[in-house]
């Protein structure tokens, strides 16, 4: 695990956050729930946010897709100030410019498949361009699913709709909630293959929060959360780096005695020294 | 459990408020009719006490069509039988009572007219003594009148002014030259005061009375003087003609006679009250259903740790008898306001009524309870599928919805919907000759019952065509805004349903109406060979003008038809019609069943078919017929077939003279008709001249006749809308309801919508259209079934007049237009709430 690469001004970030604060509640119960967080997410990259229960990783993510409004900080995401629209703005922001796949409940059970795919475009009354519309569905392999309902679909083939939904609008970037917490195995390696295809040959930005390192294996990057706070990052990660650096987190949690604090950045070098 | 049942409510009273308002507002309903019901008892009650203050009264045998309270409709006998009884022991007083109709004119010169409350005019006997002259002093001679207070008030007037007063059918000048006191509210009556002889000349020009007050000397009871009353009487002449009541028998058979009619009135609200409730019943029932579905895993996990199914039943129908009993009670409040309110109305309305809105133990255990057991048995179903949740349902992740038409209540509904048509089928197309009506109502009761049962089978076809439109105009809206309404198809048909009752009914209502117009026009377009035709808003035209109108320049013809209301036909109470000879030829071209009514001669009659044939009446027939003036024998001439004559039996002019008694009849319409080559314009301007003093007579041409029909057709519509409007307010309460429990329940669903790009005003315009298809298919049902029903009942009941069918399409056009106002309203609140959800809140909602 190596410090968080941020650049001056996110050169080249499709989405980025500068000094972002979160706090939930007032007074004495006040929560930071992010505490000064810079990030940046590459264009055409899979970013994977993981980080402990708490740490701040759907926060972040909610954040930055302007679902939740910040205390303090900006968040630009393609070029949009998004802590500085209005409803509307966040409507249109999130209709014309983002894709999201959540854990569960992804799809509208009155609409077929196909209906749920072109939602957003539906949404903001554009054509849908058929090209892209077979790409994304021929994608994900859903082609004889599309007059189903979801009822009538497995739950990794509903994220899978849920996954062509969030790119059928060509979005500047999609954020997936934990898309493969309900998931078996199977059908989350389904669903992530997929998630990593449309980053390499569609060229799509996605961000994604997951606690499941094998989940957070298929990103390009891997960031890390811990209280709040970006606490480093893992290129071309594995299953088994991710798991080292999270035991890692949860140690330096354990005990944030001001020694071993001091020693950690050395620490976090080696270890992401010995990963490459 | 009971406090898992409590809790349950409290934590969500919110889901169960618009449930108790539903309870409330038909309780109210109910308890507003009882309690008006005793407020009503109470001022006549007060009133007969007030005016029946004798020890004994001596009454004219009852006649037929029994007797009212202010008229007399009694046998009369002669007024000198008041000093026979003055004679006997014990009577200080014996005053004869002199009354009948007036019209009084108010200071504004028009007729003072209070809602069909009855102007009377009295003559004070020197004895009087329920009234007391207040102020001024009693009148003396024809030209001087006394007012009770509240006719004073009424009329504008004041001691010492001038008006007119129309007595006996004659116009005449008047000096108000007193006010008379009155124990009692007077409830909008018009009490003129009239001198002795004025009265006698007015009202007993035969020397008759109706009764005789009797006023005890001090220490004798009113039994004691009853006897030597009747002792007094037993020699004399009158003796078979009266009967001698004490005053409190008087009294009570007044109270009762005020009781029945109140009686009628109640059960009339009674009925819209029921109405009400039923439709309360389709929200309470959703609300449960909703409520038990979210709380499926509740019920589960309950069941799992050993609960049985009896009591998560008795824990949910304990939450159904806590909405029923709060929803009661704050109705029982609601309906006393709603009294008061009336009251106000009322007496702004120059109706005072008496005392406090009465409460009683009686109203209150009566609402409650009505309310209670509708709640009840509405949660009977949703409580009964709580009972039967698996207690494995608790580790399930998704709750399994079972809302679907199930099939035994779309097959009782086929069948009663299919037994219902046949039924009318069989009605109208007169297979059966008896009971034809009741055939008919059991049909569309059938009918009605049987499309509520299907409605959740036809929702998804019925809605899909209906929303069809809107899916296609307003896309994605229209499909996602479909797929709310049609995915649960049992709770969108009980939604619809509330609005489809009270639509049914309005719908046949206003079919019923117009036909009824258009079959009074038909009337009186074919049959009428009238000219003019004059009406008197007291329901009788003043004599002495009809009288007069002869000698209007240009009339050629005027005929008279009179009705006597208590009179009896082969022993049977009948109110008779009285015409002069030429009015079937002349006046009145009525289609002819059987024999020849062209010549109503003297001893003949002539029968409306429908009531011939209820009585086996034939031409040829003799009838008796009996009347205050005496009895005759009449041969039926002829069998028509006219709906203008809403009643059974027309004779001769003589003859109805001979039986209806003088001061017993009223001359309820005049046809006049014009010389020919008269100008129609100079005739009418000739008899308003001679008809203006009246005050309260109009004139009509045939159309204005007709309008003035259909009027009072609307005026009758206008009430029963305002009684099914409650109904309506109810079940737009529901769809509030139903799309504030959906939207909760589609919390997630929203919160998506939202995170991909949904806008707050396309979520609020989703709401709307659902909120629009369910009012709207509710709306086409309830017409449907109710314009579709009333149709039908031309064919039944043609014979009754309602002989020509008339769909007011612009009508039911208006309240489809309605039915979409009702979903934009109803969608206002819940609309609103779906589109400030949080878009965050709403994805993690669980």
């Amino acid at each position: 695990m190596r410090p968080v690469t941020v650049y001056p001004r996110g050169e080249g970030a499709i989405a980025s956050a500068r000094g972002l604060v979160k706090v939930y509640g007032s007074g004495e119960t006040a929560v930071r729930a992010l505490d000064g967080v810079d990030v940046d997410f590459a264009n055409g990259e899979l970013t994977a946010i993981m980080g402990p229960s708490g740490s701040g990783k759907s926060t972040l993510m909610h954040c930055m897709a302007g679902l939740d409004t910040v205390t303090s900080g900006t968040v630009v995401v393609d070029g949009e100030d998004v802590a500085r629209l209005g409803q509307r703005g966040l409507t249109r922001l999130r209709r014309e410019r983002l894709g999201f796949v959540f854990q569960a409940f992804n799809l509208i059970p009155t609409l077929t498949a196909e209906e749920n795919i072109t939602l957003p475009l539906d949404i903001a009354r554009r054509p849908v361009d058929r090209d892209w519309f077979d790409t994304v569905v021929d994608a994900v392999g859903l082609r004889d699913r599309l007059d189903h309902r979801p009822g009538e679909l497995s739950g990794g083939q509903q994220q899978r709709v849920a996954c062509a939904r969030a790119l059928v609008s060509r979005p500047a970037v999609v954020f997936a909630d934990e898309p493969t917490g309900n998931l078996d195995s199977r059908s989350s390696s389904e669903v992530l293959g997929f998630l990593r295809h449309s980053v390499d040959v569609l060229g799509q930005a996605v961000v994604m929060v997951t606690h499941d390192p094998t989940a957070a294996s298929y990103a390009h990057r891997v960031l890390f959360l811990a209280d709040g706070r970006l606490v480093g990052e893992i290129v071309d990660p594995t299953p088994e780096s991710v798991l080292d650096a999270l035991r890692e987190i949860g140690a330096g949690r354990r005990a944030p005695e001001p020694a071993l604090a001091g020693a950690a950045p050395a620490l976090v070098g080696g270890v992401a020294g010995g990963l490459r | 459990m009971s406090r898992v049942a409590l809790r349950g409510i409290r934590s969500h009273l919110g889901r169960f408020l618009l449930s108790i308002l539903a309870v409330l507002l038909g309780v109210a309903f109910v308890a507003g009719t009882f309690s008006l019901r005793e407020m009503m008892a109470d001022t006549f009650d007060s009133i007969v006490e007030a005016g029946t203050d004798a020890d004994v009264y001596v009454e004219g045998a009852e006649l037929a069509g029994g007797g009212t309270p202010m008229g007399g409709q009694q046998a009369r006998f002669p007024l000198e039988t008041a000093e026979t009884i003055a004679a006997a022991d014990g009577v200080a007083a014996a005053v004869p009572g002199v009354q009948g109709a007036i019209v009084l004119v108010g200071a504004d010169g028009t007729a003072v007219l209070n809602n069909g409350a009855p102007s009377f005019g009295l003559g004070l006997h020197p004895d009087e003594r329920a009234l007391w002259v207040a102020d001024g002093r009693a009148p003396s001679g024809p030209d001087e009148v006394a007012l009770e207070s509240a006719a004073l008030e009424r009329a504008g007037l004041a001691v010492g002014d001038t008006t007119k007063v129309v007595l006996a059918g004659e116009v005449r000048t008047v000096e108000v030259v007193g006010e008379l006191g009155f124990a009692a509210p007077m409830a909008g009556a018009i009490m003129v005061g009239l001198d002795w002889d004025t009265a006698l000349a007015a009202y007993a020009p035969d020397g008759l009375t109706t009764g005789v007050a009797v006023y005890a000397e001090d220490g004798v009871s009113e039994r004691a003087l009853a006897d030597a009353v009747e002792t007094a009487l037993a020699d004399g002449p009158a003796a078979a003609d009266v009967r001698v009541l004490t005053g409190d028998e008087m009294r009570a058979e007044m109270a009762e006679q005020w009781q029945s009619a109140l009686g009628f009135v109640s059960t009339f609200l009674l009925v819209f009250a029921g109405i009400a409730l039923f439709v309360g019943t389709f929200i309470i029932g959703n609300t449960f259903s909703m409520v038990v579905r979210q709380r499926q895993r509740e019920f589960a996990m309950l069941r799992a740790v050993g609960a049985s199914p009896t009591q998560v039943f008795a824990s949910v129908l304990a939450q159904a008898g806590v909405v029923g009993v709060l929803g009661s009670l704050l109705g029982v409040g609601a309906g006393v306001g709603l009294v008061e309110l009336l009251r106000g109305v009322f007496a702004g309305m120059g109706m005072e009524l008496a005392g406090d809105v009465p409460i009683d133990t009686f109203t209150v255990a009566v609402s409650v309870l009505v309310g209670t057991v509708v709640s009840l048995v509405a949660a009977l179903v949703p409580a009964r599928r709580a009972a039967l949740t698996a207690p494995v349902e608790a580790m399930r992740d998704e709750v399994a919805t079972h809302d679907r038409a199930s099939r035994v209540r779309t097959g009782v509904g086929a069948v009663l919907l299919a037994g219902g048509l046949l039924a009318v089928v069989v009605a109208t197309t007169g297979v059966v000759t008896e009971n034809r009506g009741a055939l008919l109502g059991a049909g569309a009761a059938a009918i009605l019952v049987g499309v509520l049962a299907l409605a959740p089978a036809i929702v998804p076809p019925v809605l899909g065509g209906l929303a069809a439109p809107v899916v296609a105009g307003v896309r994605p809206l229209g499909a996602l805004a479909r797929g709310n309404v049609t995915r649960h198809p049992k709770r969108t048909a009980t939604t619809a349903g509330a609005l489809m009752v009270g639509m049914a009914l309005v719908g046949a209502a206003s079919v019923l109406a117009a036909s009824a117009q258009a079959s009074v026009r038909d009337v009186v377009d074919n049959q009428a060979r009238t000219d003019l035709i004059l009406q008197s808003a007291t329901w009788d035209v003043p004599a002495a003008l009809v009288e007069d109108l002869p000698q209007v320049d240009g009339v050629a013809e005027v005929h008279a038809l009179r009705i006597a209301q208590a009179t009896r036909v082969d022993g049977e109470d009948l109110a008779l019609i009285g015409v002069p000879e030429g009015f079937f030829t002349e006046v009145l071209e009525v289609p002819v069943d059987a024999g020849d009514a062209t010549d109503l001669a003297p001893g003949q009659a002539v029968a409306q078919a429908s009531d011939a044939e209820e009585r086996g009446w034939a031409v040829g027939d003799e009838l008796t017929v009996e009347g205050i003036g005496g009895t005759t024998r009449v041969r039926l001439a002829a069998v028509i077939d006219s709906g203008v004559l809403g009643l059974p039996l027309v004779v001769e002019e003589s003859d109805f003279d001979a039986v209806a008694g003088p001061g017993a009849s009223v001359i309820d319409s005049v046809f006049v008709k014009a010389a020919p080559g008269a100008d129609l314009a100079d005739v009418r301007a000739g008899l308003a001249e001679l008809a203006e003093p009246y005050v309260v007579v109009s004139i009509m041409d045939a159309e204005e006749y007709g309008d003035a029909v259909a009027a009072q057709v609307n005026q009758v519509l206008v009430i029963l809308y305002a009684l099914l409007a409650l109904s309506i307010v109810i079940a737009v309460l529901g769809i509030v309801n139903t799309l504030a429990m959906s939207i909760a329940e589609r919390t997630r669903e929203i919160g998506l919508l939202r995170a991909v790009g949904l806008g707050r005003l396309q979520m609020a315009s989703i709401v709307t259209i659902e909120s629009v298809l369910t009012a709207v298919f509710g709306t086409v049902l309830g017409i449907g079934v109710g314009a579709g029903l009333a149709a039908t009942m031309t064919r039944v009941f043609a014979d009754e007049g309602l002989n020509r069918l008339a769909v007011p399409w612009a009508g039911l056009g208006v309240l489809l237009g309605l039915a979409v106002v009702v979903g934009v309203v109803a969608a206002l609140w819940p609309a609103a709430r779906a589109a400030r959800m949080n878009v965050l809140e709403a994805i993690a909602y669980e």
